[in-house]
């Protein structure tokens, strides 16, 4: 392949992407064992139309397609997307998600490099303000619901919203654990009461929360091939933990645990994966700090008290506006110069 | 300029012309607001009867609804946070029904107010909500303008018809129907109107006959 | 006659406040989420500025500079509530879905701007078309922005024009898109940031098309 001179500045950014997309594989494989195998076909319905969207847009725009397209970035941004999303979404959700995310939010900014919101957030809360009654109706985890569906039965219902006669959408749909955390809690049941619901696991929801170990697992390998810096995941959890861990102590039946936050929802995808990304991230060390635990700050707050379940996509896109200023007041002295 | 006998007579002609300005403004828009007092009032009249009308048809009283009501004070079996009206509706001077304004306290988001008119038989003629602040998409199916879920589930109700325990959505093991995703805005919706009839039941004859209804 | 033409275009395309100029945003992004809605407000801000600055320019010598600002105010605001209360009278339904939007025209700097810019140093013809064109070029980009968006997120087009033209014109209300779950982002504030975005950029790439087209020749208004 002859894209010099593209292909050689772009191989730093593809080996990272790659790196990136083989630590979500035990996610993936968790979240099958878990949920089935409707999320890759969400995964591969993403990915295709990241890849049509960015080649479509580098067209328009006069960039060199392949290099760009190689790169892997549309990729990993599909994939975050994909995996934020209820594994039984329809398909068009997951289409108009991913075009959002690589058209207005990547391309209409400038593309790689320059986008100030994390696109796959965007996508995720384009598709959170507008279609609320889908994006919070989640498959309950196989373990536990007696309608098992098969994967052309998954297929089915994705493609035509068709389940298969005698399973009725209760009894395969439940409430996520947060969601269910939030109601209860609105009807004044102490949290001991609301956790012996059957869909909660050992630390979190039942199921999400193997998921939410495995992406652990995949976070943990990108910082030993440095793909990731320490500052971001350690802020960001530390910070969650410590504030959710303060407020749990006070009044344990009113607020969830430390653990619930920690393995619950999508904090480990947004510790490692999200809140990672690097373009629409800070970048010196102290502003990584500061970034990462205002997104902690944020996220505890809009799902104890805000109106919608989970709080990581707003809590980062609200973070990504503060980047700028981070960034300016948390440059490193340079040696021999005076603040 | 510098004069000062100048400078004074430079600031009171330009306090002259401002105040001008101002009583013409003034005699301007007083002559407007007078001209347009009563048919704001009229139009004011005529929307709020529209909104009762939409609950309570128009055959069902002859009598002047807006002028026929009941103070009802905050607190008591309804519960309301804030003191509200009912609209007696009477046809041949006999009780025809009565419109409550009730406040559900426990919508997703906030207070859920409410119109809910009472057939004198103990029949729902209709519910609408009046103001809520629901999840756009998720809960604001409630109210008409998103929904005929109110129309279905609540008109030709009764406490005859549903018993007390089945005054729940369908999900808590009742007869009212939710959308996946939003039980809890259904729920507040479903108490608020059984309580309603219920207090209607109960105080059906003060309702009609007394000129206050205190927190008893 | 040219200048009357100049004024016009300046109005609804070459100097329009909503795509140009960006005044007068507040109405434009939270009122816009029908075309009727949209188009309405528009027009109430039309009626305004051309009232405003008729009435400015016949008095614009009578007026001391250093309170010139005031007495304009008190003029825009005197004639905005004029129409809010005959709006309230005779248009009841419509003036409580645009409630304090109506208002709210006092604050909408691009009134002023027209009446300090134009009406303070031209004549009244003049000076009154060149604030209802401004405030037309206005209402149709509210129009198109509170269409677009109606569509999007509705699926309809013309929905509420009973709320302006009586019952008798429900009837009107088009269904684009029948069975449509509506994407609610275009109705929420969101979209009217996006929707505006995409107009400008509508608006510019239709003008460097067409300067592309007729590269050399420079227009007389260039000069200006």
């Amino acid at each position: 392949m002859k894209f010099s001179p593209f292909f050689t500045t772009n191989t730093s950014v593809s080996v990272v992407m790659l790196k990136v997309m083989l630590a979500l594989v035990p996610g993936i494989i968790a979240y099958v064992w878990a949920f089935g195998y409707g999320i890759v076909v969400s995964l591969i319905l993403a990915s295709a139309t990241a890849l049509l969207a960015e080649a479509a847009v580098l067209q328009l725009r006069k960039r060199p397609v392949m290099p760009f397209l190689l790169d892997g970035s549309a990729l990993v941004t599909a994939w975050l997307l994909a995996l934020a999303l209820p594994p039984l979404a329809p398909w068009w959700l997951v289409v108009v998600g991913t075009l959002f995310a690589i058209i207005i939010a990547k391309h209409l900014y400038g593309g790689l490099g320059q986008n100030p919101f994390n696109p796959a957030m965007i996508g995720y809360a384009v598709l959170l303000i507008s279609f609320p009654a889908i994006m919070t109706q989640w498959p309950a985890p196989l373990e536990l619901t007696s309608a098992k569906l098969s994967f052309v039965d998954q297929w089915h219902y994705i493609f035509n919203r068709a389940l298969p006669t005698g399973i009725g959408l209760d009894a395969m749909s439940s409430a996520t654990p947060l969601d269910y955390l939030k109601t209860q809690l609105m009807l004044h049941h102490p949290i001991e009461t609301i956790a012996q619901a059957k869909f909660f696991g050992t630390f979190a929801g039942k199921g999400a929360d193997i998921v939410a170990g495995a992406y652990l697992l995949g976070g943990l390998y990108l910082l030993h091939q440095r793909v990731i810096s320490w500052h971001i995941p350690t802020a960001f959890l530390v910070t969650l933990a410590l504030i959710s861990g303060v407020f749990h102590l006070v009044n344990p039946a009113q607020f969830a645990s430390p653990l619930f936050h920690l393995f619950g929802g999508a904090t480990m995808l947004c510790a490692f994966f999200i809140a990672t990304d690097p373009v629409s991230g800070a970048t010196t060390p102290n502003g990584k700090l500061i970034f990462a635990a205002g997104i902690a700050l944020l996220t505890w707050l809009i799902r104890t008290y805000g109106g919608y379940p989970d709080g990581v996509a707003f809590a980062v896109l609200l973070m990504n506006i503060f980047v700028p200023l981070i960034d300016a007041n948390t440059q490193p002295r340079v040696f021999g110069h005076s603040k | 300029m510098s004069e000062p006998q100048n400078i004074w007579k430079h600031a009171i002609s330009t306090a002259g012309v401002m105040i001008a300005f101002s009583v013409l403004g003034t005699i301007v828009l007083a002559y407007v607001f007078l001209t347009t007092k009563a048919p704001i009032a009229e139009a004011e009249r005529e929307a709020k009867l529209k909104l009762l009308e939409q609950v309570l048809p128009a055959s069902l009283h002859d009598n002047d609804l807006l002028k026929d009501t009941l103070p009802i004070a905050a607190g008591g079996e309804l519960n309301n946070r804030e003191a509200t009206l009912a609209y007696r509706a009477r046809l041949q001077g006999k009780p025809s029904a009565v419109i409550l304004e009730t406040i559900a306290p426990d919508g997703y988001s906030g207070d859920i107010k409410l119109l809910i008119a009472v057939k004198a038989d103990g029949e729902i003629a209709g519910v609408r909500v009046l103001a809520h602040r629901e999840t756009p998409g998720l809960g604001d199916y409630i109210d008409i303008a998103h929904g005929d879920w109110i129309k279905k589930n609540f008109d030709g109700q009764s406490l005859a018809k549903t018993v007390d325990d089945q005054w729940k959505v369908k999900k808590d093991g009742g007869s009212f129907d939710y959308m996946a995703g939003a039980t809890i805005t259904p729920r507040a919706v479903v108490k608020a109107t059984h309580k309603a009839l219920q207090y209607y039941a109960a105080h059906q004859q003060e309702i009609f006959a007394s000129s206050e209804l205190g927190a008893n | 006659m040219n200048q009357y033409r100049e004024i016009t275009e300046n109005g609804l395309w070459k100097q329009n406040s909503g795509l140009v100029q960006l005044l007068g945003l507040c109405p434009t992004l939270a009122m816009t989420v029908s075309l009727v809605n949209g188009f309405s407000l528009g027009l109430m801000t039309a009626l305004v500025m051309a009232a405003s600055n008729a009435s400015v320019s016949p008095i614009r010598r009578l007026v001391p500079t250093e309170i010139r600002i005031p007495v304009y105010i008190l003029i825009v605001a005197a004639l905005v509530t004029l129409i809010d209360l005959l709006m309230h009278a005779y248009f009841h339904s419509l003036h409580a879905v645009l409630g304090i939007f109506i208002p709210l025209i006092v604050t909408n700097c691009i009134v002023l701007a027209r009446v300090e810019a134009f009406a303070a140093k031209n004549p009244v013809v003049p000076s009154a078309l060149d604030g209802f064109m401004m405030g037309f070029g206005l209402a149709l980009v509210l129009a198109v922005l509170g269409g677009v968006r109606e569509i999007i997120g509705k699926g309809t087009l013309l929905s509420g024009i009973d709320l302006a033209l009586g019952a008798s014109a429900k009837a009107w209300v088009i269904t684009v898109l029948p069975d449509y779950h509506g994407f609610l982002l275009a109705i929420l504030p969101p979209g009217a940031f996006i929707g505006l975005a995409l107009l400008i950029a509508s608006k510019n790439w239709l003008e460097s098309r067409k300067q592309a087209a007729q590269p050399m020749t420079p227009s007389p208004a260039a000069a200006h």
